[in-house]
């Protein structure tokens, strides 16, 4: 190792050497940038927003100061610490929580590592990761080939990405979420807390004979019994002048969708149609626009929002807004429509659904100088070359040469009425100004009243406190089911037709939601969440818990835990725009830093699972090689060290090997700069 | 009942009974007669100094939420600073002393004997024969919160609870999460540095101090009092200890600067 002259040596000795008449050298000398420490920022939500994040970075900082690194922890609340990551790039290292709330098609990396993605802002590669040979291959690959052959492709993507490590996959959490079926049952019929899972939960002790041969009395766990005598005294005592205003809310909509027995069965307490959520997550109190990357965790309310043409629900392809769809051609696809209405009344058109493809692909229309592309769902809008209205009820998708896989995450983005977007496509300003030429007003916006063609519409919202939407009886569900099986006049004007408008979805969700009104209150932390939950003030926790509120959950009588699968595996992101994390071995050593299995029992107490691949929530497409099942190491970077305790000597050696330096403090030199 | 309107009351309750006891024990009948028969002219006394501190107050209330935005968006980030200063120190204080006796005394004294301790000198100053104690009292309350702001505003830091959770036990959210619907109202995550908690705590311990020929029984139990809240912030896992030093320092200046703008009455 070279012994590192400090400047005033240098200087002390350029004097030396200028009496001597040795300008040249100490020119040569002083001229050079001096090496200092590396300083590392790791950037995660702090422990009352996300208690896991925050253990990861910790973790991640210890063995960085181990090192050698001067790890600096910033706590950011979520859409502060989004528009760092995702919108501006300015950052080193984050921890986060990939978008996907479910098990995803290996296409999600498409958006999320494709290097042509690297100059946008949004959940497009935001670790600005080019690998035109590798990765970019591949992931092209993938979305045209079938079989064995795309099995293929993909288990070479995630070899590539497991060595280049744009980002380090930690774990996939368990969705845990606290529960009480006193008012609503059905929570563990699949995620609960996915568009799916709230669709299709009952309200608890319907009579059986109000459900009029559904055949959704299997669905329920204990049908009847879970009715326990202090619901109606919690209901009592709880809300005061909210009560009324749900009363008269629910008495419009039992006017208008009658023929509802899920309603009609309880009779009397009608706030007990409200399904009370808590979240430490105050975004949806603020903004409801579907497509910002800083406010939308998984995206699921303002799913329920705006209807997508498809949904996936535990895997089964569920034709939402689209009633069919076919492949026509190499790379066309028919979707028709059902019959909608937007929350405003107006009709959903093929238009709208055409105007929605173009939009995402660039939210200024054509106005702006190069196209603003949405922050969000970008990967999914990239397989879609065109859009084209064919009738009122049929739109046509050009597609770019993809696979039935691709083109189904194609049909997951949401809807938008084009009478409202449209107006949104100028530049952003503040005041009347334009403030930056790439953004449009259509990716800041609030979206304050949405108007969505979903099953829930927005009602009134005190941000940062409470928000509250309410069932949409014109939504399809509720319309076409109550026409379906029902007496007297619809209002529908969609029973002229013999085929049934609600072919392809599932029994449960039909004429649902089960509850007239949906409120979500924010809460400080994950604890007084359960806490809510155990007191009866709410019905289920709607967002991540940690290692110190699941044990409460048991202790809360009324209250229970419940989990599902998850997409949104936990990770490190690296900006690899910046020196060093621009090396790939540097972030494989980086890689190496970080005890999953560790962390999985102390951040996450247990309930997660370690993971090598981003798709280790599908093992059907991971290799055997990255696949960790009963390993205790991760198979591509293993932690050096032992349960939780780093070897630092032998992380220093391998960025020695790396071609990193130490100074004789065992400070980690960042590259001159 | 919900939580927060339980908390609320239950600390009506309990800072109102001590509020009555200390009265009678410390500021005693003779005196309180007397201040319930002068209590307007004593309020028009002060009210100078009372608007001042309502102004504050009230524009705290309104704009807290827009000076957190701009905090949010321009402040400067020193969550890694003031870890990178003090290291695990609150850490330690949390791991060396906690017991679940302590944990609850610290979280009472913080939520119910913090209010008391601010609510207390302002009736026993307000029956004194003179007004200068309870102008500077007032005063420097309306400083402290009006530096207080100015501070959280430039300065966007977590508490150690919310930074290192696998060190530091949030003790008071996780044995009392009905105290967060109270906290919450009243204060962001991030308004960390200084601690408010501390400052207002030493404000009236040293107007304590100062008061002390008046009041010598409250003289003890103030510092008492006031200590027990300034090692709860810490013990709590709240605050760290760089945002107590920071209190402190703002408290004496508050208090001198209240000396200084309101002149002994002769």
């Amino acid at each position: 190792m070279t012994r590192q002259i400090s400047r005033r040596g240098a200087l002390a000795g350029g004097f030396a050497a200028l009496s001597a008449g040795c300008l040249g050298q100490t020119r040569n000398i002083a001229g050079r940038d001096r090496s200092s420490q590396l300083t590392l920022e790791i950037n995660a939500p702090p422990a009352d927003r996300d208690p896991n994040a925050i253990r990861i970075a910790r973790h991640l900082a210890e063995n960085l100061e181990a090192v050698g690194v001067d790890a600096r922890i910033n706590t950011l609340g979520h859409t502060d610490l989004r528009r760092k990551v995702l919108i501006n790039h300015n950052f080193d290292v984050y921890v986060g929580q990939f978008r996907e709330a479910e098990p995803f098609d290996p296409d999600a990396m498409y958006g999320y590592t494709h290097s042509q993605f690297v100059a946008e802002s949004g959940w497009q590669n935001p670790f600005g990761f080019t690998d035109i040979n590798g990765t970019d291959e591949l992931l092209a690959t993938q979305r045209r080939t079938d079989g064995n052959e795309r099995i293929e492709a993909v288990a070479d993507l995630q070899r590539t990405l497991g060595q280049l490590q744009p980002f380090t996959v930690v774990a996939f959490p368990d969705p845990l979420t606290a529960v009480r079926e006193d008012r609503f049952e059905g929570w563990t019929n699949g995620q609960p807390l996915s568009v799916g899972g709230l669709l299709g939960l009952e309200r608890a002790g319907t009579s059986g004979g109000g459900a009029d041969g559904r055949g959704n009395g299997g669905r329920r766990g204990a049908d009847g019994g879970t009715e326990t005598p202090d619901s109606n005294e919690t209901d009592d005592d709880n809300q005061t002048d909210d009560d009324n205003q749900t009363d008269d809310d629910n008495q419009t909509d039992d006017e208008l969708i009658d023929h509802n027995p899920l309603t009609d069965g309880d009779g009397g307490a009608d706030d007990d149609a409200t399904l009370r959520l808590v979240t430490t997550d105050e975004r949806i109190t603020q903004n409801w626009n579907p497509l910002a990357a800083e406010y939308r965790r998984h995206g699921t309310f303002t799913s329920l929002l705006y209807d997508r043409l498809a949904l996936v629900e535990d895997g089964e392809v569920i034709p939402w807004l689209a009633a069919d769809w076919e492949r026509v051609g190499d790379s066309g696809i028919e979707v028709s429509l059902r019959a909608a209405d937007w929350h405003d009344g107006e009709p959903v058109t093929a238009e709208d659904v055409a105007f929605t493809y173009e939009f995402l692909r660039d939210t200024s229309m054509g106005n702006a100088e190069s196209p603003v592309p949405t922050p969000t769902f970008r990967g999914r809008v990239s397989a879609v070359e065109r859009a084209t209205a064919v009738d009122d009820a049929t739109v046509r998708l050009t597609l770019d040469n993809v696979n039935d896989a691709v083109a189904l995450r194609a049909l997951q983005v949401p809807i938008l009425p084009e009478h409202v977007w449209e107006e949104r496509t100028g530049m952003a300003t503040i005041a009347g100004f334009e403030f930056d030429a790439e953004t449009t007003e259509a990716v800041v916006t609030n979206n304050e009243n949405p108007v969505g063609s979903g099953p829930i519409r927005f009602v009134e919202a005190a941000p940062e406190e409470s928000v509250a939407f309410e069932r949409n009886p014109d939504h399809f569900l509720v319309r076409a089911s109550a026409a379906d099986g029902s007496t007297g006049d619809t209002g529908g004007g969609s029973t002229g037709d013999t085929a049934d408008p609600l072919a392809g979805i599932p029994e449960r969700f039909r004429g649902k939601p089960a509850f007239a009104r949906l409120e979500i209150e924010v809460v400080g932390s994950d604890i007084a969440a359960v806490q809510t939950v155990g007191d009866g003030h709410a019905d289920a926790t709607a967002s991540n818990l940690g290692p110190d509120s699941v044990p409460r959950i048991g202790r809360e009588a009324d209250a229970r835990l419940v989990t599902g699968q998850s997409g949104g595996f936990y990770h490190v992101g690296y900006n690899t725009r910046r020196a060093p994390l621009s090396n790939p071995r540097f972030r494989a050593v980086l890689a190496s830093l970080i005890d999953k299995q560790a962390l999985v029992d102390t951040a996450f107490g247990g309930y997660a699972d370690a993971a090598a691949s981003p798709l280790a929530a599908t093992p059907e497409w991971v290799p055997s090689d990255l696949r960790w099942e009963d390993r205790d190491a991760d198979p591509v970077h293993p932690f050096v060290g032992e349960s939780g305790s780093l070897d630092a000597e032998t992380a220093r050696n391998r960025l020695r090997e790396a071609g990193y330096r130490f100074d004789e403090d065992g400070r980690l030199l960042a590259p001159g700069k | 009942m919900s939580p927060l309107l339980a908390v609320v009351s239950s600390l009506a309750l309990w800072v109102g009974s001590a509020l009555l006891v200390a009265s009678v024990a410390i500021i005693r009948p003779r005196r309180l007669y007397a201040l319930w028969d002068d209590l307007r002219n004593r309020l028009w006394e002060i009210r100078k100094p009372l608007a001042a501190l309502v102004v504050v107050l009230i524009a705290s209330a309104i704009g807290r939420s827009s000076l957190q935005t701009v905090s949010e968006l321009f402040g400067l980030q020193l969550t890694w600073a003031i870890h990178a200063l003090e290291g695990d120190f609150v850490a330690w204080v949390q791991g060396t002393f906690a017991s679940p006796q302590l944990t609850m005394y610290f979280s009472s004294v913080y939520v119910y004997g913090y209010v008391f301790l601010l609510a207390f000198p302002f009736l026993a100053y307000l029956a004194l024969p003179r007004t200068t104690a309870v102008k500077r009292l007032v005063v420097a309350y309306a400083l402290n919160y009006a530096i207080g702001l100015a501070l959280y505003t430039v300065v966007f830091a977590y508490g150690p609870r919310n930074v290192m959770p696998d060190l530091v036990t949030s003790l008071l959210f996780t044995h009392n999460p009905e105290f967060m619907a109270l906290t919450g109202e009243v204060n962001e995550p991030t308004n960390v540095f200084p601690s408010l908690h501390t400052s207002l705590s030493v404000t009236v311990g040293t107007f304590a101090v100062l008061t002390r020929r008046e009041y010598p029984l409250w003289t003890p139990i103030a510092v008492w009092l006031a200590t027990s809240v300034v090692i709860a912030t810490m013990y709590l896992g709240i605050h760290w200890l760089t945002d107590v030093i920071a209190g402190t320092a703002l408290a004496l200046g508050a208090v001198y600067l209240s000396c200084r703008l309101v002149d002994e009455e002769v």
